[in-house]
C-alpha cells in the first residue's frame, strides 16, 4: 500500500471514531434539548399514530418528510390547541378547497395524543429553525391591537376560506372591507355559531378560541373599512 | 458470458427494469396530485401511499441492479462460478415477494411510517433475511478464491457490509423524535453518500476496466484513495442533517466543513472517468451506449450531488431551504446521475455480454431513449427548483401560508408534469432496448473474448 493510501486510510478511520464520539456526546445531549423527560405515554403514543397513518409521506416534520402538505414542527405553538383538535376531526371543514388531507375518523383519544405529541415536538429546541419570516408588511398605520389580530386571523387559517387584499382562498366573501358591512357583535357571534346567521353555512365555530383571541380579532376585522 | 451462474444477473436486471418502469408512474401520479388540488383517488390512494410507493421502488430497483451487477461483476473479476445460483434465485424471490408485500401493505395501512423506510418491521426482517443470503454468497465466492481477490471486489463487499449495517439502524421505533431522525439518516445519508458510492466507484472502476482496456492497476489506486476521501468526508458529514432536529449547535460547524468536501471526491471520480475514456477510446471494441451512460453518470453525478449537495449544505443556505422543493430537487438530480444512470450503463454492459449479443453500435431507440431521458431529467431538476426558490421566497421569507404559496408554484409543478411525461416515453424506449439486449440469441456456447492483458491467475 503506497504511503499516501495509508495515511487516507487511517484518518478516514479516525474520523469515523470521531464520529462516533459525537454521536454519544450528542444523544446526551440531545435529551435536554427535546425535554426527554415530558416524553409522556400519551405523546408516544402520538407518535405511533403519526407513524402508523404514514403522516409524513405527506408532511416535513422537523423538516423532514414530503413537501406536499406543511410543516408541522410548529403547528402546535402556531394554530393552537383548538384548532389542531377541530382540524384533526375533519380536517375538510377547515380547508375545503385546494390540496386535501385524508380524513381518518380519528377518536377523541387518538387526537388527544396526536395533539400532544405536536405539542411536545413544537418545544424541541430547533437551533432557531425554521426562521422568522422577515414580513408580510403589516397594513399600513395598523395599530398594535390590529396586528394581533391579524395574527390570530392568520393562525386560524381564515384565509383558507376567505381572502383579503387579492391574497386567500375564493370559498368565502372577501374581508378587505368587512368592517364597513359587520358589527363587532356581529363578527363575535359569526366567529361562535356561524349557522345562526346561516344554517348551511360551510364556516366552521371558532367558539374554542380564547376569548382576548377573539376579541382582538373582531377588533382588527371592524376597523377593515 | 462465460459462467452459467452469471444468468441470475439477467433476472435482477430485468427485474429491476421493470420496477423502475412503475417507479416513473408513481412518479407521474405524485405530481398530478400536486398540480390539482381535488384528489378523486385521496381514499384509496392518497399522496402519501403514492409517494412511499414512488421511493420505495427507486431504492429497490436500485439495488436490484447493483446487486444483480455485482453477481456479475464478482465472477468476471475472480474468474468463478458464484457459490450458489440457487441462493442467488432465493435472495431474490425474498425480495420480490417483499417488495410486493410492503407495497400492498401500503395500501391498508400496514405502514412503519419514516419516509423511504415505510416497510413494517416484518418485512424489513425479511429483507434483513436477504441481505445475510446476498453477503454469504458473495462472501463464500470471494473466500473460495481470495488468491483471485482484486481489491476492486473487497472495496465492493465493503460498501455491500456496510450498507446491510446501516440498514438496522433504520429498524427500531424509538420514542424520541429527534432520536428517531437522528438514526434515520445512518440509513438515508450513510447510504448514498456512503455504502452506495463505495458500490458505484468499484462498480465504475470495473466497468472501466473492462469497457476502456485502462490498466488495473491505475484505476484500483484511484478507486481506493476515492472510496477514503468519500468516507472522510461523509460519514462526519452526516452532520449537514443535524442542523436543525433538536441536535446541538457544534453540528452546524462540524456538518458544514465536512459535507462542503464532499464534492472532491465526487469531482475526482468524474476527471478519473473522462480521463480515462479519452485515453483509452481505440484500445477494445466499444460499446457505444455503454460507454455514453457511464461518462454522463459521472457528470451528472457530479451536478446532482456534488453541485446542488453543495448548494443547500451551508447552515447559513440551508435555514432558508431545507425541506422544500430544492431538496426533492437535488434528490431527483443526484439519485438519477449517481445511481439511476449507472444502472442502465452496468445494464447496457452486461446485459449484451450475457446475451451475446453486438453492442458495438448503439440501436437508434437506445440513443433515443438516453437523450431524451436525460434533457427532459433536467427540465425536470430546473423546474423543481425555481419552484423551491419561489417557495423559499413567499412562504420562509415573505411568510405567506403554505398552501398559498403552492397556488403560486403551480406552473413549474406542470412542467414537471410535461418533462416527467417525456421521461416515462423515454424509461419506455430504454425498457424496450435493454430486454431486446436481453434476449439470448444463440443458446449455450460461451463467447470467445480478446483480453489484450494478462491477469495474474487466470
Ligand atoms: C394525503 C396527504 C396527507 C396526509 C397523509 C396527512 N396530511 Fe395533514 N395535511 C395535508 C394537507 C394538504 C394539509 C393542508 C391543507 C388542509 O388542511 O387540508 C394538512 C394539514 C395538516 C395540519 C395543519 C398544519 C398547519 O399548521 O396548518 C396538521 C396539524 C396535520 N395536517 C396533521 C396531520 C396528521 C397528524 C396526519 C396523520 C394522521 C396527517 N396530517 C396526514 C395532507 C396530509
Ligand atoms: C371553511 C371555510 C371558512 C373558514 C375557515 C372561515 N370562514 Fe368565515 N365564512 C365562510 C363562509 C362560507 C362565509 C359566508 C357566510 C356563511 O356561509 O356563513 C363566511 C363568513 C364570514 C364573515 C362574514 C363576512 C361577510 O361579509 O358577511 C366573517 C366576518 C367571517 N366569515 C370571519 C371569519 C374568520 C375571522 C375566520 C377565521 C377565524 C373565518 N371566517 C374562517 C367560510 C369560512
Ligand atoms: C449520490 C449522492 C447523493 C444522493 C443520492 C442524495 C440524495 C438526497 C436526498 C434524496 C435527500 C432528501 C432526503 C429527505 O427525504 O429529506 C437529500 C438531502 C440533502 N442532501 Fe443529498 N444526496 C447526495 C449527495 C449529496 C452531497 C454530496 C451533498 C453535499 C455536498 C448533499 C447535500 C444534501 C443536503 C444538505 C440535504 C438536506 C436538504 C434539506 O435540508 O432539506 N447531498 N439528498
Ligand atoms: C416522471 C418522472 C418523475 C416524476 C414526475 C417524479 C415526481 C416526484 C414527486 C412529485 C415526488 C414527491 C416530492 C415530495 O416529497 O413531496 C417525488 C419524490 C422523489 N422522487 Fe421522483 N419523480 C419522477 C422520477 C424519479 C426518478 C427517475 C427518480 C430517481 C432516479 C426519482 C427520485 C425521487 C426521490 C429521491 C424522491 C424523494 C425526494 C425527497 O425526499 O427530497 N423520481 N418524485
Ligand atoms: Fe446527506
Amino acid at each position: 500500500m503506497p504511503r499516501t493510501h495509508k495515511i487516507l486510510w487511517i484518518a478516514t478511520l479516525f474520523s469515523a471514531f470521531a464520529f462516533l464520539g459525537m454521536t454519544v456526546d450528542s444523544l446526551h445531549r440531545m435529551s435536554a434539548r427535546t425535554h426527554a423527560d415530558q416524553l409522556s405515554a400519551q405523546v408516544v403514543e402520538g407518535k405511533r399514530l403519526w407513524q402508523h397513518y404514514d403522516c409524513n409521506d405527506c408532511h416535513t416534520i422537523l423538516g423532514i418528510g414530503a413537501y406536499y402538505a406543511p410543516d408541522v414542527t410548529k403547528s402546535f405553538a402556531q394554530r393552537g390547541e383548538p384548532w389542531l383538535r377541530k382540524f384533526l376531526q375533519n380536517p375538510a371543514a377547515m380547508y375545503p378547497a385546494g390540496r386535501q388531507m385524508p380524513n381518518y375518523h380519528l377518536s377523541g383519544a387518538q387526537i388527544d395524543s396526536l395533539v400532544a405529541y405536536l405539542g411536545w415536538v413544537s418545544r424541541i429546541d430547533t437551533n432557531g429553525w425554521p426562521p422568522a419570516p422577515e414580513g408580510m408588511a403589516p397594513a399600513q398605520g395598523a395599530a398594535s391591537a390590529e396586528l394581533a389580530g391579524s395574527k390570530v386571523y392568520l393562525a386560524q387559517g381564515c384565509n383558507a376560506c376567505h381572502s383579503m387584499q387579492g391574497s386567500g382562498g375564493a370559498l368565502a366573501p372577501d374581508l378587505t372591507h368587512v368592517g364597513s358591512r359587520r358589527s363587532k357583535a356581529w363578527i363575535l357571534q359569526q366567529l361562535d355559531d356561524p349557522r345562526r346567521n346561516n344554517v348551511q353555512s360551510i364556516m366552521p365555530s371558532f367558539g374554542q378560541l380564547a376569548t382576548g383571541d377573539k376579541q382582538q380579532l373582531a377588533d382588527y376585522l371592524v376597523s377593515l373599512k | 458470458m462465460r459462467y452459467k451462474s452469471q444468468t441470475i444477473a439477467r433476472e435482477y436486471l430485468v427485474a429491476a427494469l421493470l420496477l423502475f418502469l412503475l417507479q416513473v408512474v408513481f412518479g407521474l401520479l405524485n405530481i398530478t396530485k400536486y398540480i390539482w388540488g381535488y384528489d378523486p383517488l385521496l381514499n384509496i390512494i392518497p399522496f402519501n401511499v403514492s409517494r412511499a410507493i414512488h421511493i420505495n421502488l427507486l431504492v429497490f430497483w436500485l439495488l436490484l441492479a447493483l446487486m444483480g451487477a455485482t453477481y456479475y461483476m464478482v465472477a468476471d473479476e475472480l474468474k468463478t462460478e458464484i457459490y450458489s445460483a440457487k441462493l442467488g434465485r432465493v435472495q431474490l424471490g425474498i425480495l420480490l415477494a417483499s417488495g410486493v408485500a410492503a407495497i400492498v401493505g401500503y395500501l391498508f395501512q400496514w405502514n412503519f411510517g419514516m419516509p423511504f423506510l415505510e416497510q413494517p418491521t416484518v418485512v424489513k426482517l425479511a429483507i434483513v433475511v436477504a441481505a445475510l443470503i446476498f453477503l454469504a454468497n458473495i462472501g463464500l465466492t470471494m473466500f473460495k478464491n481470495h488468491h483471485t481477490l482484486t481489491r476492486m471486489t473487497a472495496t465492493l463487499l465493503g460498501g455491500m457490509v456496510m450498507l446491510a449495517v446501516m440498514f438496522l439502524f433504520g429498524i427500531p421505533f424509538m420514542d424520541n423524535l429527534s432520536t428517531q431522525y437522528y438514526y434515520w439518516w445512518w440509513v438515508i445519508h450513510l447510504w448514498v453518500e456512503g455504502a452506495w458510492e463505495l458500490i458505484a466507484a468499484s462498480l465504475v472502476g470495473w466497468a472501466l476496466i473492462k469497457v476502456t482496456g485502462v490498466s488495473r492497476q491505475r484505476i484500483e489506486g484511484w478507486v481506493f484513495a476515492e472510496v477514503c476521501l468519500v468516507l472522510l468526508t461523509g460519514v462526519i458529514g452526516t452532520g449537514h442533517h443535524y442542523y436543525w432536529i433538536g441536535t446541538p449547535r457544534y453540528w452546524l460547524w462540524w456538518g458544514a466543513i465536512f459535507s462542503a468536501a464532499e464534492p472532491i471526491p465526487i469531482l475526482m471520480m468524474l476527471v478519473d472517468t473522462v480521463r480515462h475514456m479519452l485515453g483509452a477510446r481505440t484500445l477494445r471494441t466499444v460499446n457505444t451506449l455503454g460507454l455514453a451512460w457511464l461518462g454522463a453518470s459521472a457528470f451528472v453525478h457530479f451536478m446532482g450531488a456534488g453541485v446542488w449537495g453543495f448548494g443547500q449544505t451551508l447552515p447559513q443556505i440551508n435555514r432558508w431551504t431545507h425541506g422544500t422543493q430544492i431538496t426533492a430537487s437535488h434528490g431527483h438530480f443526484a439519485f438519477w446521475g449517481a445511481y439511476g444512470m449507472l444502472a442502465i450503463a452496468l445494464m447496457y454492459i452486461i446485459l449484451p455480454e450475457l446475451s451475446g449479443q453486438s453492442t458495438e453500435h448503439g440501436s437508434k431507440v437506445g440513443f433515443t431513449a438516453f437523450v431524451s431521458m436525460n434533457f427532459s431529467m433536467i427540465f425536470m431538476v430546473m423546474a423543481l427548483l425555481i419552484a423551491g426558490i419561489v417557495q423559499v421566497y413567499f412562504q420562509r421569507v415573505l411568510g405567506m401560508e403554505y398552501l398559498q404559496t403552492q397556488g403560486h408554484m403551480r406552473l413549474w409543478y406542470e412542467v414537471v408534469l410535461v418533462a416527467g411525461s417525456v421521461f416515462f416515453v423515454g424509461t419506455l424506449l430504454v425498457l424496450w432496448d435493454l430486454l431486446r439486449l436481453a434476449r439470448t440469441l444463440p443458446v449455450g456456447e460461451p463467447i470467445p473474448e480478446t483480453e489484450p492483458e494478462a491477469i495474474p491467475g487466470d
